[in-house]
């Protein structure tokens, strides 16, 4: 049989069982592959965090892939153009996970606490938010100019509703029981906003025992009874020098290191020249390796302790694997993201690999923005807060050109100052088994399982 | 004896509906030419009576099918080619309601054509001639014209099609059956005939969506009340003529802990109490029913309950309130039925628990307010039925849907298994078993079933989402037994 066909073969036994279908059964469980959390603290700084802390957190807004925006913590929302307020009332007798009220104040604190986060987003969304007040069941935020569109900014898969209690949660689902190494199940919240969702549970699973029913994985890794979808994302992996004092020889060793530990893994990570996309970015980075000899030579008089961002632990096997069978004594150490900015202002660490999920539709300049905020760290100067102040002039210039050539000029800083070099893409598909259906994908490329049911329930 | 039943029944669609911005909520009573359903009936003992008429039958069908083949033929290489009927004229000897009939019959075969859009434009059918809703013919592509005559011992059916893009007849086909004396008696039935008939769609209104019940009881002043329950409000109507006229809403408030659900349902009570009106009002989007007593023109709430009532019944000479209580936030109930003593609205006591199955839809019947039965549709879409004492009855083979009503302990109305397209079933249960006597099409999903009274007529009120509800709307309908 041709496997090409297997979906369609699939699906006829699927619409027969749909139409027999009267009530939407309640219950079941699916299981998801994805890197095991640390702590149950909001993190998405990687795809399987983002898809993890959505299962958990509710957002304030939901962008679909359309293009339409929802929500289901508010009743309504509209903006004030006299007052130049975006007015969202809350719908009434909401509960987090524990049956502890949700009100406008967790609202307005929830917002407050994204917009203190080290973020593009919150800080794009911080340049037009002049105040942010609580009225009985309506938050109200004051902006500083017109800005019907702030919506959008709203949509940011960062900004969800926090409760006080870390034990409580907003999103359809909430932690029931986490077995480390292994899987977390979630149980649904029966006080959802959205509606308390068909399934009864979702298991995360860790390892590779069994077949999940959903994962992620690379395109086009054809599978039976799974459907893939376009997560619409990429991640990038870069390597990136927290310290001043790295020496250039090191940073090149490093670098030649982990060219050549892709290289010997049969080119398993999509090479990446370029601080966004190759196939976006005006300008390709070319840093040139050295010889192998030479690079054991500085890394062995070097003493390197390599920290790797746990979103990247599926790097762990196969690096520490090369670094044996090279004989090279390298360190390397997994630190959860969250940690990672406590560390920045020590010495600790100077060589970390950091990850970065990007939307493909995104705008290349919305990107090389975000790379510069989020990934200079404690680099972040006055250069590149003047840089991104003309990026942001050129944009409303409706000059490609200009666009283009700011852009250029802002990774060719990056790249000479030397403090994130980046190394591979990761591309990502969602696979989801036939035999569940209603399974949305949003603009984020998150799957949302609130109407996720089985077929034949 | 139920596949005959329910072909006998197929009920044209009804009038409809409109809310309108005065918050009426407006109904069209179907014409006279749509409340067939006796002849049908009639039809079908005839055919039962006399084998022989189903033979005859045939050559009217045959004719039909022969016109609705050349139909099927004319728009094969066309797609979504929007045709109606606009021209019926009857030179023959059948009687009127005979071509209403044959219309029926013609138009349910092109409705089948995939190729064509048909509407159904006929408003009445009198003297010989179908009196039509032209207003809507600027909106077709293609119209149907129909003449019957009479050659000789035949009838012959002309059809002509006509381009209203061409202006012009582009095909016309005309054909013949030799119809026996049965199949014109058949046919030439009159609707008087007999009274004894099943029930029909009586009106159909455009409601707001997640209406979960509909209750009745007689007003102050006499006129009834129709009370709508939405999940934050009760909306209070009253009759005048087809309409429903808004009166009065009463906002509800539920307290914590609150369930947000995906799909609403509720029950709704309202009885007489000591010549007060008390109201209950309970859903799956919260643990407890509310109690509400009017008082003054003013809704207090007396009493929160820990399930959802759905009848008050006497036990051994002592009222009770009967309920169940559903899985919170789901669709469906919890395996307990409840008794709770009822001697004063602001008392909450003494419950009894009774175990059942876990279900989808539950209903209790009575007789004289004494328990006759308890009606479930389980979790595996199977109806059960329990005795008064809680002896379990043979579960039914067949799937049932997921929405049922008993009416008095008369009659009980359960959804289709299906999706999409469904149907209700209308069941006699005096006898104390399931006797299927009638059926009819639903226009999308059954949300709920509610047994009430609509303009002194008893029946069921029979919810719908239809398939691409739009503007937040969903469709109500009443079914009843017009004759009753």
């Amino acid at each position: 049989m041709n496997r090409q066909k297997l979906p369609a073969v699939f699906a006829l036994p699927l619409v027969v069982l749909f139409i027999f279908a009267i009530k939407p059964h309640y219950g079941g469980e699916i299981s998801v592959k994805l890197n095991e959390p640390t702590t149950f603290t909001l993190n998405t700084a990687n795809y399987s965090n983002l898809i993890l802390y959505s299962l958990i957190y509710e957002n304030f807004f939901y962008l679909q892939k359309d293009g339409t925006i929802t929500t289901h913590v508010f009743e309504d929302y509209r903006f004030d153009a006299g007052s130049k307020t975006l007015i969202l009332t809350l719908k009434e007798n909401l509960s987090f996970s524990n049956g502890k009220p949700l009100s406008a104040k967790n609202i307005q604190q929830s917002l407050k606490m994204f917009l203190g986060a080290n973020l593009f987003a919150a800080s794009k969304l911080n340049k037009v938010i002049k105040n942010i007040r609580s009225v009985e069941n309506q938050i109200l935020v004051e902006l500083l100019t017109d800005k019907a569109d702030i919506l959008d900014l709203m949509t940011a898969p960062e900004l969800v509703v926090l409760a006080e209690n870390e034990q409580s949660f907003s999103g359809p689902f909430y932690p029931d029981e986490w077995e480390k190494n292994h899987h977390l199940t979630l149980k649904a919240n029966p006080f959802y906003a959205g509606g308390r969702t068909y399934l009864d549970a979702v298991k995360i699973v860790f390892t590779d025992e069994t077949l999940p029913d959903v994962f992620l994985s690379s395109p086009k890794s054809l599978r039976e009874n799974f459907q893939e979808f376009d997560s619409g994302i990429f991640q990038n992996i870069y390597l990136c020098f927290l310290q001043g004092d790295v020496g250039q020889n090191t940073k090149i060793a490093l670098y030649t290191l982990l060219k050549r530990f892709n290289e010997a893994s049969g080119f398993k990570y999509r090479e990446l020249n370029t601080l966004t996309s190759d196939e976006e970015s005006p300008v390709a980075i070319q840093i040139k390796t050295i010889t192998e000899r030479r690079m054991a030579s500085i890394l062995k008089s070097s003493d390197i302790k390599l920290y790797i961002l746990a979103s990247l632990s599926f790097l762990e096997k196969d690096l520490t694997a090369f670094l044996k069978k090279n004989n090279l004594k390298i360190e390397t150490l997994f630190i959860d993201d969250s940690q990672m900015m406590n560390f920045l202002n020590s010495t600790a660490i100077q060589y970390v690999l950091i990850d970065k999920i990007f939307q493909t539709k995104i705008p290349i300049e919305e990107k090389i923005s975000r790379i510069l905020k989020e990934s200079s760290f404690n680099q972040f100067n006055v250069k590149y807060l003047r840089m991104l102040g003309e990026l942001d002039e050129v944009k409303y210039s409706n000059s490609q050109e200009l666009l283009m050539e700011q852009i250029a000029r802002i990774s060719e800083a990056i790249i000479n100052d030397g403090f994130i070099f980046p190394l591979f893409q990761k591309q990502y598909s969602l696979y989801i088994r036939n035999v569940w259906q209603a399974v949305e994908v949003d603009y984020y490329g998150r799957p949302l399982f609130q109407k996720a049911r089985k077929a034949n329930d | 004896m139920k596949k005959v039943a329910q072909q006998s029944c197929e009920v044209p669609c009804g009038g409809i509906r409109a809310l309108d911005s005065k918050f009426k909520i407006c109904s069209k009573k179907p014409t006279n030419f749509r409340i067939c359903y006796k002849a049908l009936t009639w039809s079908l003992l005839m055919l039962l009576l006399f084998p022989v008429f189903v033979f005859c039958q045939s050559a009217t069908e045959a004719m039909v099918q022969e016109a609705a083949d050349h139909v099927r033929d004319f728009f094969k290489d066309k797609t979504a080619s929007r045709v109606a009927v606009v021209q019926f004229e009857n030179y023959s000897e059948l009687t009127d309601l005979a071509m209403q009939k044959i219309y029926q019959l013609l138009t349910a075969r092109l409705e089948n054509d995939k190729n064509i859009s048909v509407s159904d434009l006929l408003l009445n059918f009198a003297n010989g001639r179908g009196d039509f809703n032209v207003s809507k013919v600027n909106e077709l592509d293609y119209l149907l014209y129909l003449r019957f005559i009479q050659n000789k011992s035949k009838i012959g059916i002309g059809m002509m099609i006509f381009s209203r893009w061409q202006d012009k007849l582009v095909s016309i086909k005309y054909c013949e059956k030799n119809l026996g004396p049965g199949e014109r008696e058949l046919l030439n039935v009159r609707n008087f005939a007999f009274s004894e008939m099943g029930f029909s769609k009586l009106s159909e209104f455009a409601t707001k969506k997640n209406l979960m019940d509909v209750q009745s009881t007689p007003g102050a002043d006499g006129q009834t009340q129709y009370f709508f329950y939405y999940p934050d409000e009760i909306v209070i109507y009253t009759a005048r003529e087809d309409r429903l006229e808004k009166q009065t809403a009463t906002k509800l408030n539920w307290s914590r802990p609150l369930y947000p659900v995906l799909h609403y349902h509720g029950k709704l009570l309202l009885f007489l109490f000591n010549h007060e009106l008390i109201m209950t009002v309970g859903g799956n989007f919260s643990s407890n029913a509310q109690m509400l007593t009017l008082r003054d023109n003013v809704w207090l709430e007396t009493a929160k309950i820990g399930f959802v009532p759905f009848k008050k019944l006497i036990f051994n000479g002592n009222s009770y309130l009967v309920g169940a209580s559903y899985d919170e936030g789901k669709n469906f109930f919890t395996d307990k039925i409840y008794f709770m003593p009822f001697s004063d609205p602001a008392v909450v006591s003494g419950i009894i628990e009774r175990k059942a199955f876990p279900a989808y839809a539950i209903d209790f019947s009575t007789q004289e307010d004494q328990l006759q039965g308890i009606h479930l549709i389980d979790r595996n879409y199977r109806y059960r039925l329990l005795t008064a004492d809680f002896n379990e009855t043979a579960p039914e083979p067949e799937p049932k849907g997921a929405s049922l009503s008993a009416g008095d302990g008369q009659w009980l109305a359960i959804s289709d298994y299906s999706r999409q397209t469904d149907r209700i079933f209308f069941y006699d249960i005096k006898a104390g078993g399931l006797r299927p006597v009638y059926s009819g099409k639903i226009p999308g999903e059954i949300q709920f079933i509610s047994a009430g009274v609509w303009q002194n007529t008893k029946g069921f009120w029979v919810g719908c989402q239809l398939p691409h509800d739009q503007d937040d709307q969903s469709v109500l309908q009443f079914w009843g037994k017009r004759n009753e």
